[in-house]
């Protein structure tokens, strides 16, 4: 598509009111609209998938309120005149994965978070799906990522000790007609996109591996190589083993400007001090462009689509062992899957998720109407789900660009800068695959101005806190008789001791808040949702740390969870 | 007349007082202990407090406590301020007295738990 | 490996007294409880009002557990605390279970289990509460365990959900400790908690009751700052419009309690759906021969007195517990009923003492409790009114029936203007 083709697009559909511009490198569009829904159309309509010539958004939406980057409380001086080889900007699954690959390489590496913990934003907020990546056309990022990443996940994770299951994927189909383009489809992308292990099974043999599956279901693509992921449980392992590597991480530290100059940063001011990295990569997630913006390399737009995903009780776990959607046969307008039900590594139930486009970044409230769109969705695929068996839901906030496909690049302009940005769905089956190649690209850029040596003490084995529960009598048993604290229930409904919250408190991120200790090792995670153990992890904190209850918090600087004594 | 609600057992039951002559007459109640509490509750309203005291044990920053007769209902918050004032410094048992005769309203504030007595200090 | 008659789960009101009955009746005992001190939510439950049917009086939460947990203690009776069950299994003598603690992995083995689990409080997200994930959403027990053991103020200015019990308690209980509680919302159109806790928790300390009103959304990122309120239609559908939004740091939620019966689903007990309980007989004896249930486990109940008579029963009869062959004939109960407990009677034992505990469907004028066998009335007892939050109780002596196998029996409720 050319310029003219766009413009004449754009004067179709919006008369005048935008127009696009080619300006190094990039489809520039400006003009002024009502809303941002208007706003994303427009952008879309001006884009070509996959394309590496990206659609910069500079149209103003009427709509949009300027909604600045929440940061941290926390201001300090720790990391100021911090001189370090490399800086990772955001701790989630691409930051985090790329720090452990680099910590494989002596160098000073930090990566900066402006949240409380890791895994905070879409990293923790997605469904944990390592994709097939049926639904991936070659020529693209994700594409070539994608197998090679999803192959990676067997051997990462027991070098990480984080849960994997490979529960295997249905595309389920009611229509019988559609069976010889579907056959046809899954022929193509076996041949062609190199989804190896795709085939089509019968309906008879679907009902046979999920009885609990509608009935009417004709046939079903069969992707066996997918599997389900704790994804917060899986950047905390990360990151654990990237600090054991020598690799610093500094959470609350927010980027808040870049000094820039002759195409090189100079330096990057935080909430705790202004540092001076050799090499900057952005794993920024929605801010991706924020921070291109102020390492003067902006070539792309991020616009924000949010998912809301909901967490059924373990009973209803045992209705289904594997992950499934059902296809429609109709052209789906929205970019991501419309969701669907997987049974998660703790034997728990997740729907969803939905998209809808949004302007705002860090909005991830929940919507009811998210949760029964869902819903009345997936209960084509399995009528017995109910959404009284819900426990909680959350919202993430994807990331994407315009041509809808990951920026794996060194800086257009700026020369000492990576971009991991447009980081969505398949993000997390991709980010193993993605962190070797920035890797390779990080010490090459390096190399050009000093040597890089290996890292003789690099381990890529990290060991979690010890799941108890999971043991059997005699290992637990001898668990405990090593430490008493194991034999403590603090969590009923997720079996977890209070030895198991000490050791999460003394492993290598401690992030002593309540939701930093749910999200390492569960307590809170269950049907009572905390209910009976809340005050009691809260206190196992307090003491932990010395301080009074109320200094305690949920997870940032300003939740605290009680106000002080009664008297 | 006036309508109430009995809140001496858990029935509830609908009252209601006519004033006749200075004597109140009670109906709907159906036991004793409803008629004098909807007499009271027409003179001189009383409540039962039940609160906390600090203690000065970590493993029990507070012990349960009442009163141990009612006291008028608009002493309440005064009566709370001379509980809150209390600290426990010994593993007191369920019921002793920890305060007594509060703000002369003729009962004591009493423990209602042998809690301290299980932990240490 | 120890070897036990009765294994009681669970050591609040209904294992303290299961395990004393089961005792007294001659069998050899062990409570289990996780916690560390014995109890169960009593501990937390420091406002009176307990007892009253019992032992006519006015005790506190602690006071009436101690006293169990004294007479415990008087009768040598074995408790391990700090305890859990992580694993039942059952074998041809009996039961083994697996207990886990700071001695390591232990398994003992009873004849009888008696499940004293209680019940747990449903969340916000039971209750499609929607908005951020701040700090500052509570359940009422878990405000009350802030409170009343920690002595920590969970806040300075709240909104309570739900008016059952626990919340108009907790609504009194904050604002003695000086916090506002601008109001307490009920979706449905009638209380859910006790009339006379309505009037002394509510009424004496001016707090508002808004009927037919429901929060909807929550706000803040980090702490809670306020909440949607809105009006409910009929069907507790949120009436669009009405939505007003209040500025607190709290949301306190009362919305109900579910009996807590993974443990026995572990072991295919049925429940019951409308209790949530399992379905048992008049010996509190499950669908499984002999597991027992009891307290708040068997069905919500109101007041701790029926907790413990359930208990009492449990343990004694799981004492006396034969593997005797059962010849069960289900208790029907009319659609007036909410639920009735037990919901099956044991012709082969003891049904002279039946205890029956029942609950209406709606708040009912004038009416008539009727127990019918084969269409012939056999038992009625008039009200001036039932109400769902407060449970009635009777004792009915079955065994003059004459009852058989093929027996129908029926509850009903007549209201005078079926005439």
């Amino acid at each position: 598509m050319n310029l003219n083709q766009i413009n004449k697009k754009l004067n179709a559909r919006f008369h005048g009111a935008v127009r696009a511009k080619l300006s190094g490198g990039c489809i520039i569009l400006s003009g002024e609209l009502p809303t941002w829904q208007d706003t994303v159309e427009a952008c879309q309509l001006a884009a070509t998938k996959y394309s590496s010539t990206h659609v910069v958004n500079d149209i103003v939406c009427r709509e949009v309120k300027s909604l600045p980057m929440r940061t941290p409380k926390l201001q300090d001086s720790a990391l100021d005149g911090r001189k370090p080889d490399i800086l990772i900007i955001g701790g989630g699954i691409s930051g985090v994965s790329i720090a452990r690959e680099l910590s494989k390489w002596k160098l000073d590496i930090l990566l900066v978070e402006k949240e409380a913990d890791l895994a905070l934003q879409a990293s923790g907020r997605n469904d944990g799906e390592v994709h097939p990546g049926i639904d991936l056309s070659k020529g693209s990022k994700k594409h070539y990522y994608i197998r090679k990443g999803n192959a990676m996940f067997d051997e990462i994770c027991r070098e990480l000790d984080v849960p994997f299951r490979r529960v295997g994927q249905y595309v389920c189909f009611n229509k019988g007609f559609a069976k010889p383009l579907v056959y046809l489809y899954c022929l193509y992308r076996k041949k062609h996109s190199g989804i190896s292990d795709t085939k089509l099974i019968s309906g008879t043999e679907l009902k046979r591996i999920e009885p609990n599956f509608a009935e009417e279901f004709k046939f079903a693509i069969s992707n066996p190589s997918s599997g389900c992921v704790c994804p917060y449980g899986l950047t905390i392992a990360y990151a654990e083993n990237a600090v054991q590597n020598g690799v610093e991480i500094a959470l609350n530290t927010a980027v808040l400007d870049m000094e820039v100059e002759n195409g090189e940063i100079k330096s990057v001011k935080t909430n705790r001090g202004v540092v001076y990295p050799k090499l900057v990569i952005s794993a920024a997630g929605v801010f991706a462009e924020d921070i291109a913006k102020m390492a003067n390399d902006r070539f792309f737009s991020i616009h924000p689509r949010r998912g809301t995903n909901s967490i059924l009780d373990k009973k209803a776990g045992a209705y289904m062992h594997s992950i499934a959607s059902v296809k429609d046969l109709t052209v789906s307008k929205t970019h991501s899957k419309g969701g669907g039900i997987l049974h998660t590594v703790h034997n728990n139930l997740l729907i969803g998720p939905d998209a809808v486009e949004t302007y705002e970044k860090e909005n991830t409230e929940t919507h009811k109407e998210s949760i029964e769109a869902v819903f009345s969705k997936q209960k084509r695929t399995m009528p017995k789900l109910s959404e009284r068996d819900i426990i909680t839901y959350f919202t993430g906030v994807r990331a994407p660009t315009f041509e809808e496909d990951f920026i794996i690049e060194s800086g257009r302009k700026t020369k000492n800068l990576i971009h991991c940005a447009g980081i969505q769905s398949p993000g997390l089956t991709t980010a193993p695959a993605v962190a070797l190649d920035i890797e390779k690209m990080a010490v090459q850029m390096l190399r050009r101005v000093q040597t890089v040596e290996k890292n003789p003490n690099f381990s890529p084995i990290r060991h979690g806190v010890p799941v108890l529960k999971d043991m059997n009598d005699k290992q637990r048993a001898e668990m405990i008789r090593k430490n008493p604290d194991y034999g403590v229930i603090v969590c009923r409904c997720e079996e977890i001791s209070k030895g198991e919250i000490l050791d999460a408190l003394r492993s290598p991120i401690c992030v002593p808040t309540v939701d930093g200790i749910k999200k390492r090792i569960r307590p809170g995670m269950g049907r009572c949702q905390g209910g009976f153990c809340s005050p009691l992890v809260t206190q196992i904190i307090a003491d932990f740390l010395g301080v009074p209850l109320s200094e305690v918090k949920k997870s940032s600087a300003d939740s605290a969870i009680t106000f002080g004594r009664t008297k | 007349m006036n309508e109430l609600v009995c809140i001496v057992c858990p029935k509830g039951c609908t009252m209601h007082i006519e004033q006749e002559n200075g004597a109140y007459k009670v109906s709907g109640n159906t036991c004793k202990r409803g008629a004098q509490f909807a007499i009271s509750e027409m003179t001189e309203p009383k409540r039962t407090i039940c609160t906390t005291v600090r203690t000065v044990f970590s493993q029990a920053p507070v012990l349960p406590v009442r009163v141990s007769a009612e006291i008028p209902k608009d002493k309440i918050f005064d009566v709370m301020r001379e509980i809150n004032s209390i600290i426990v410094k010994n593993p007191v048992r369920r019921g002793d007295v920890l305060l007594k005769d509060v703000l002369n309203l003729g009962a004591d504030i009493i423990a209602t738990s042998d809690l301290l007595r299980q932990v240490e200090k | 490996m120890q070897n036990y008659d009765v294994l009681v789960i669970g050591g609040g009101p209904a294992g303290l007294a299961a395990a004393i009955a089961a005792h007294k009746n001659g069998a050899k005992t062990l409570l289990v409880e996780r916690e560390a001190r014995l109890g169960g939510i009593l501990k937390q439950c420091i406002h009176d009002g307990f007892g009253l049917v019992r032992f006519q009086e006015k005790l506190s939460g602690p006071e009436y557990a101690e006293r169990f947990i004294d007479e415990f203690h008087k009768l040598n009776l074995e408790a391990k605390t700090l305890t859990f069950v992580t694993r039942l299994e059952k074998n041809a003598s009996g039961f083994s279970a697996v207990l886990v603690n700071r001695d390591g992995v232990e398994t003992v083995t009873a004849k009888a289990l008696i499940l004293a689990t209680g019940c747990r409080e449903r969340t916000a997200k039971q209750v499609n509460i929607h908005g951020t994930r701040p700090a500052g959403v509570f359940t009422a027990g878990t405000a009350q365990h802030f409170t009343n053991l920690l002595g920590e103020l969970p806040t300075k200015k709240c909104v309570i959900l739900g008016s059952g019990d626990i919340g108009l308690i907790m609504a009194r209980r904050l604002t003695l400790e000086g916090a506002k509680v601008l109001g307490v919302y009920e979706a449905k159109s009638t209380p859910s908690g006790l009339t006379r806790n309505i009037h002394q928790c509510l009424h004496d300390y001016d707090i508002p009751l808004y009927l037919s009103h429901t929060v909807t959304r929550v706000f803040g990122a980090d702490r809670l700052t306020a909440v949607e309120i809105a009006e409910v239609d009929d069907k507790m559908q949120p009436i669009s419009g009405t939505e007003q939004i209040l500025e607190c740091d709290a949301l306190i939620l009362s919305v109900g309690l579910i009996p807590e019966n993974e443990l026995a689903e572990t072991l295919d007990v049925q429940l019951d759906p409308k209790t949530k309980g399992p379905v048992c007989n008049a010996q509190l004896m499950t669908s499984v021969s002999g597991i027992f249930s009891c307290g708040n486990a068997l069905h919500v109940n109101d007041l701790v007195d029926y907790v413990s008579e359930s208990g009492e029963i449990a343990g004694e009869n799981a004492a006396k517990y034969v593997k005797a062959e059962r010849k069960e004939i289900p208790v029907k109960a009319g659609s007036r009923l909410l639920y009735a407990v037990p919901q099956k009677l044991d012709l082969n034992s003891d049904n002279q003492k039946t205890v029956l505990y029942f609950r209406s469907r709606d708040i009912l004028n004038g009416c008539t409790f009727k127990i019918t066998v084969d269409g012939k009335t056999v038992f009625s007892k008039k009200y001036p009114f039932l109400r769902p939050p407060e449970m009635e109780k009777l004792q009915i002596d079955f065994s003059q029936y004459q009852l058989s196998e093929n027996s129908e029996i029926q509850l009903d409720i007549e209201v005078k203007s079926d005439e």
